[in-house]
């Protein structure tokens, strides 16, 4: 009877540690993840970042990312007086740092295998409409014309070797504002790389790039915004890993004027804010230089010429389109990575 | 098995319980947090599930965060865009209200692993 008695006396005392250890477990967890990891907000290239490595060494990687960042800031931004992109522009011609080459030289890549949808020339356009200093106006048609005679990318005289650049017209100007960001979080990956971090993630300014998986070995979630509501809202969400995912869409800034809203993704061609039925395009690749260029590129070019576009280079990206409509189109390499309570369609 | 063995086990599976509960309530409790950090550094953090008015007065401007029914917005804000203001309500993990101009950012943290967290917005 006595050893009866014990028997469920210990079975009781069991189910009580068991309960307050599953209680516990949580906790602890989330204390050890603390102390190998490193998180740390920027603000530079007019944007809002974040940046984070975990393990061993987080620290000293995520010091050399944000070091990394400021160099590339003060070298290709536009409004810079210091920066190379700035005096280039200033006296119409100069010499390019390596990474400037870098940009320049894809950046012309995608400004032909894109039909011209992507162009580093854009920039006296975008001061035309006010975007490059948030003094908007809306041009009239003469002088979008006028202006469009300075944007054409193949009078860009550009030596690769020596870096040496200038322009076939007066008034010329170089933007890399559609790539730098991507750029900029493929050379964090190489930092992290060489600095042995195997799982990171950053966002500058939405621009999303992770490192390998999550500590716990599963992947990244990466929500994709909504572009037809407040931030409250996602169209999906990505499972990844070792990839950036990338978002364009008129949403991210706009101004209105007499009830017209414009938005900021300028179709070179027309001069206007393009307009081809797409409310956003998210483009998910290894190469975060070509998923910024994209983003932007397929934008401009409408799902229609988009879907040949991935079709012909699909081994190398895949996409996530919203249309005008509110329909969610994925292409087939993501197809099992991503879960939408929307309708998605698969474009294969 | 005698009255007092069903009492004895009955109490154990009682307090059993209500441990069990108290961690849970807790962990639930701390479960959301709202950072808000000014230049890149943590200003304060908050529970989402209990209202308040912060108000951040820091070098570069005001802000008016306001945490309500479990919701984060910018009630208000002296920047020159007040884009900050316009951003809405957010309410989820991950999510993040930023004023570029204050360089002050407002965001929903959880401290519990839950699977279906967010670790990122691509925008």
């Amino acid at each position: 009877m006595k050893t009866k008695r014990r028997i469920i006396f210990e079975i009781a005392i069991l189910i009580l540690i068991m309960i307050m250890c599953s209680g516990c477990g949580g906790t602890q967890k989330s204390i050890s993840d603390d102390s190998g990891e490193e998180e740390r907000e920027i603000y530079a290239m007019d944007t809002y970042m974040t940046v984070k490595a975990y393990g061993g060494g987080a620290k000293e990687a995520v010091d050399k990312a944000e070091e990394r960042i400021r160099e590339l800031d003060s070298k290709l931004s536009t409004g810079i007086e210091e920066s190379e992109v700035y005096q280039i522009n200033k006296n119409g011609g100069g010499v390019l740092s390596e990474d400037g080459v870098y940009l320049l030289k894809r950046s012309l890549e995608l400004w032909d295998s894109t039909d011209r949808t992507f162009n580093p020339a854009i920039y006296p356009i975008m001061e035309l409409w006010g975007f490059t200093t948030k003094d908007y106006q809306v041009p009239d048609e003469d002088e979008i014309s006028d202006t469009l005679k300075l944007t054409d990318a193949d009078n860009i005289i550009f030596d690769e070797k020596t870096g040496k650049v200038s322009f076939k017209k007066d008034g010329m100007k170089l933007d890399f504002g559609g790539v730098a960001k991507g750029y900029t979080s493929d050379c964090i990956m190489k930092i992290f790389n060489e600095c042995g971090i195997k799982s990171g993630i950053v966002s500058l300014g939405g621009n999303v790039h992770v490192l390998g998986n999550k500590p716990d070995g599963s992947d990244f979630r990466i929500a994709i915004r909504n572009p037809d509501t407040q931030q409250d809202s996602y169209i999906g969400v990505l499972e990844a890993s070792d990839c950036a995912v990338i978002t364009s869409g008129g949403y991210e800034r706009y101004f209105e004027k007499d009830g017209v809203i414009y938005h900021h993704i300028i179709d070179s061609e027309t001069g206007y804010p393009a307009d081809n039925g797409l409310k956003s395009v998210t483009i998910v690749s290894k190469d975060g230089t070509l998923a910024d260029i994209l983003s932007t590129s397929l934008y401009i070019m409408g799902l229609d010429k988009a879907s040949d576009y991935w079709y012909e280079h699909r081994e190398k990206f895949d996409v996530i389109f919203v249309d005008d409509s509110g329909t969610v189109y994925i292409t087939g390499g993501i197809e099992k990575n991503f879960e939408s309570e929307y309708d998605v369609r698969i474009i294969k | 098995m005698k009255k007092k063995d069903i009492i004895l086990i009955g109490t154990i599976l009682l307090i059993a319980l209500i441990s069990y509960l108290v961690i849970h309530f807790r962990s639930n409790n701390t479960g959301n947090i709202v950072i808000v950090s000014v230049s890149g550094e943590i200003y304060g953090k908050y529970p989402l599930n209990e209202n308040r008015i912060i108000d951040v007065n820091e070098n570069k401007g005001y802000n008016r965060i306001v945490i309500n029914d479990g919701k984060v917005y910018m009630e208000e804000a002296d920047c020159p865009d007040k884009y900050c203001v316009s951003q809405g309500k957010i309410s989820k993990t991950g999510e993040i209200i930023v004023c570029l101009p204050h360089k002050l950012s407002v965001e929903i943290k959880n401290q519990s692993e839950a699977t279906d967290e967010i670790d990122a917005v691509a925008k």
